[in-house]
């Protein structure tokens, strides 16, 4: 079994491979002859980044972790400019980071093929929020492929590029959480001599102000050529090969079914045993082709639509039945919930409503046999890791504050700081949001306030910002609260890597996927905007990480400590492949008093209670020896075994 | 001769290779000639939370999570973790699983309490109608050389039980040709261990 990363650059066209869904995509852009890749990672897209990063050098494309998801699709947008195939991914919260230029941009159209992968995260499994960018897409008038399968999701990259070339227009590969973190046999495909032979593509950007220069004279010229594209686009939709109708052509049912939702539906049919129905199987939830759907309509007498989130196919559907006036009844949310992902369960409950038959499961007696076993399961929410540097910085600030402080934070590994014990996390919006609602809440709640009053109240805020957050956008926001006289203090939480989308890195390391870049350490940064008060400290030593703290926060103004020490699971993972082994620590029983401090307020998840002798203890199979515990315990009672692990 | 669906729920604590089990299974079941459909977390809850895989093959698989109620076997890295994805398991499905429990920090906290054992065992038995396998699958990694090897000791397992459609010496050369070559030897032990605890419970 060769190594993923070479089945995605395998000369093999013919071979069956099981790739991720975001690892099928970067074989389709491979094998549409891409020239320049940018993005910034960001669950559930970051594999298809990763994957591009570890092939680019060798299959001659250019490729960046770029600082945000603006600047990624800037970079890639010029490259299409230029005529070169281009593509940047984000998660559907970047598609907001990038939103300023994707909307303003899209009228100016490209020339080399330019795809946009937005992954969305129905049910919000590591997201903040739950959004639909096929709506954006709408908004925007840029057309939508969605897969349905890791196999479909390559192909339809490839065809993605074409289109694109083909209308000179943007378009967007859309997948969610289950497209791209599905495995599944993919087909390889031939690849581009270009790309076999790793050769850099170079294109020519031909100037031409009045397409390029957003003016409002340019801008004006913009709109209607935008939509007179999405209407061709929709007639070139009838007879794209990811769009078909299939079933029983005399059925009087119809079921469309776009994307992913397309294979929930056939599981569904499959499992009801229902085969009178005729389904629709759309590729192009935006837009809507109207001949295709025409055919499709054609002798029903009733239709369902089954998709996730918004009722964007719905609506078109809709619309469109209206104006023919066509008078079938045609469901969508009012039988498939509106929030939280697709499922069999929801696809075999709506169908079987829509056709009024019985659910092949007895779903109540199941959710009452379930919700029973539940309640002797104790909740195993995700923690920080164990020896994770944040947890001693969250400690040291709540230690340095009394526990009184305000505490925003960001996105990333350590808003898992929100958790018993530490509870040292009271916002996080979005990323970089960290520092502009600590700069809000001191104004809210200290403008007010005189000098005096304020060192009574002694309500400080401290921001906490990961190192990759803040190149991402906490810089403006930074300069913003320097300029303004802010009176916070900001620590960046920096562990050298972007860890949670799997540990990229950021310039805070200076490392890019291709060798070193330019280092940028966050310090001269702070220093150069004008920061009060700079510190760099190594978390692991929590005494001096308190006093420093401390510190800092006499400071009237905007104070910066860098709180810096390396990812412990990324650590442990190179010492692992080096063979490498570390100390670990034991619990000695003479000197643990059972006071729990450890549990209690520090919370490493390797130190577990012995329920009988009441006594901390150490899973030994758990501990990456960072010797936190044993600064921490008032006693003494943490101590490093003397024979290494691993 | 060939299955239609077969679905197979991996529950465990993140940190514990769900995700390079449900792998294996994948690569051998393609490797049978079977469609394959796998679905996994990534992200956030990947650290040290509850996490859960699919595996999924046969001739007539589409999404990739195993819907509820039509699980085969539930193959639990740690106890309580089955438990939570028991409505995944059909009526009479398998429960192959580690019995060597990891405290979450909400019990040691004193928040939540772990259930005994035998709690978990008898609603898998009663109210599920699953057949429980279970057994210490990390005392026997251990015997194997390495902890690590937990999740190969509960693969060996599963290859024992009733109509399971994949061949054990199959599995055997994925996990052969999938783990770092200084390691195979430890890892085949490992499974053979597995295979003979499943055969010693299932009275084979
Ligand atoms: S991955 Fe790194 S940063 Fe994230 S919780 Fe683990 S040790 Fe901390
Ligand atoms: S040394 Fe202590 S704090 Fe560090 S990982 Fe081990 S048990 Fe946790």
């Amino acid at each position: 079994m060769a190594k993923v990363t070479d089945m995605v650059l395998w000369d093999k066209p013919g071979e069956k491979v099981l790739l991720l869904g975001n690892q099928a995509i970067a074989r389709g852009a491979l094998e549409a002859n891409i020239a320049v890749y940018a993005a910034y990672p960001g669950t559930p897209s970051s594999e298809l980044t990763d994957t591009m990063a570890i092939v680019a050098k060798k299959a001659g494309v250019y490729m960046e972790y770029s600082t945000n998801e603006k600047v990624a699709f800037e970079t890639a947008l010029a490259a299409a400019w230029s005529g070169l195939r281009a593509m940047t991914a984000m998660k559907h919260v970047g598609l907001n980071v990038a939103a300023d230029t994707f909307l303003s941009s899209v009228g100016m159209g490209v020339e080399g093929g330019f795809v946009i992968m937005v992954a969305d995260d129905p049910s919000m499994w590591s997201s903040q929020n739950e959004q639909d960018t096929r709506v954006y897409a709408k908004f925007a008038n840029v057309p939508v492929l969605e897969p349905s399968s890791p196999h479909e999701a390559k192909e339809m990259t490839k065809y993605a590029f074409e289109l694109s070339e083909k209308f000179k227009h943007f378009v967007i590969l859309r997948t969610t959480t289950r497209t791209s973190h599905a495995r599944g046999d993919v087909v390889l495909g031939e690849l581009p001599e270009e790309i076999k032979a790793g050769k850099r593509k170079f294109g020519k950007f031909k100037k031409d102000p009045n397409r390029f220069v957003d003016v409002p004279a340019n801008a004006r010229k913009f709109h209607p050529i935008i939509l007179e594209k999405i209407e061709k686009i929709r007639e070139e939709f009838n007879d794209m090969p990811f769009n078909w109708i299939e079933g029983d052509e005399s059925a009087k049912v119809g079921i469309i079914a776009p994307g992913l939702a397309y294979a929930y539906v056939k599981e569904a049919l499959h499992w009801l045993g229902v085969e009178n129905v005729k389904v629709l199987k759309l590729g192009t939830p935006f837009p809507v082709p109207y001949g295709l759907l025409e055919k499709f309509m054609d002798g029903l007498e009733k239709v369902l639509i089954v998709e996730e989130l918004e009722p964007v196919v719905e609506e078109q559907v809709k619309t469109w039945a209206y104006d023919r006036g066509l008078r079938i009844p045609i469901h969508g949310k009012d039988l498939v919930p509106r929030v939280y992902e697709m499922t069999t369960r929801r696809a075999v409950t709506a169908i079987a409503k829509f056709l009024g038959i019985d659910v092949p499961l007895d779903y109540r007696e199941l959710d009452a046999k379930y919700n029973k076993a539940l309640e002797i399961v104790p909740p195993r929410p995700p923690s920080l890791c164990p020896a994770c540097p944040h947890r001693n910085s969250f400690y040291a600030i709540k230690k340095a504050t009394r526990a009184r402080g305000i505490y925003p934070s960001d996105i990333g590994c350590y808003t898992l700081g929100l958790l018993p014990p530490l509870n040292a996390v009271d916002t996080t919006v979005a990323m970089g949001g960290s520092i502009g609602i600590a700069h809000g809440l001191e104004i809210a709640q200290h403008g007010s306030l005189s000098e005096e009053q304020r060192k009574k109240e002694k309500k400080v805020i401290v921001a906490t910002i990961g190192d990759s957050t803040f190149y991402h956008t906490g810089l403006p926001a930074l300069a913003n609260a320097i300029y303004n006289r802010s009176n916070v203090l900001i620590v960046v939480l920096d562990n050298l890597v972007t860890a949670m989308t799997g540990d990229q890195p950021n310039p805070s390391t200076g490392q890019t996927p291709h060798g070193m870049g330019k280092r940028i350490p966050i310090e001269d940064v702070a220093k150069a905007m004008g920061a009060d008060f700079v510190e760099v400290v190594d978390p692991y030593d929590i005494k001096k990480t308190y006093e420093v703290m401390k510190k800092a926060l006499e400071v009237e103004g905007v104070s910066v400590v860098v709180s810096r020490q390396v990812c412990a699971l990324y650590k442990i993972g190179q010492m692992r492949r080096r063979g490498e082994k570390w100390p670990i620590y034991y619990v000695d029983e003479e000197a643990c008093t059972g006071c729990k401090v450890c549990i209690n307020a520090y919370g490493c998840p390797a130190i577990y209670w012995d329920e009988e002798k009441r006594q901390a203890r150490i899973e030994p199979s758990m501990c990456w020896g960072c010797g936190g515990c044993a600064q921490i315990c008032p006693f003494g009672a943490f101590k490093p075994v003397e024979e290494g692990e691993e | 001769m060939k299955v239609k669906e077969y679905n197979i729920v991996i529950a465990g604590v993140g940190g514990q290779g769900v995700l390079t089990a449900a792998n294996i299974l994948g690569w051998a079941a393609l490797r049978a000639g079977y469609k394959v459909r796998m679905g996994e977390v990534h992200g956030m809850s990947q650290r040290f939370g509850s996490v859960v895989s699919y595996v999924r093959f046969g001739e007539e698989v589409y999404g990739s999570m195993v819907p509820e109620g039509k699980g085969d076997v539930i193959l639990g890295f740690e106890p309580v973790e089955a438990l939570r994805y028991i409505n995944h398991l059909r009526q009479g499905g398998m429960v192959v699983v580690n019995t060597k429990p990891i405290v979450p920090v909400q019990v040691s906290m004193g928040k939540a309490r772990y259930p005994e054992i035998d709690e978990i065992k008898k609603i898998v038995e009663e109210d599920f109608r699953g057949k429980w396998i279970g057994f210490n699958a990390e005392e026997l990694a251990i015997k194997a050389g390495h902890v690590v090897t937990t999740n190969t000791v509960l693969i060996g397992a599963l290859t024992q039980i009733p109509e399971f459609p994949l061949d054990a010496e199959h599995v055997r050369e994925v996990i052969r040709l999938s783990v770092p070559p200084k390691a195979v030897d430890m890892n085949m032990k490992a499974f053979d261990l597995g295979i003979e605890a499943a055969k010693e419970i299932l009275g084979l």
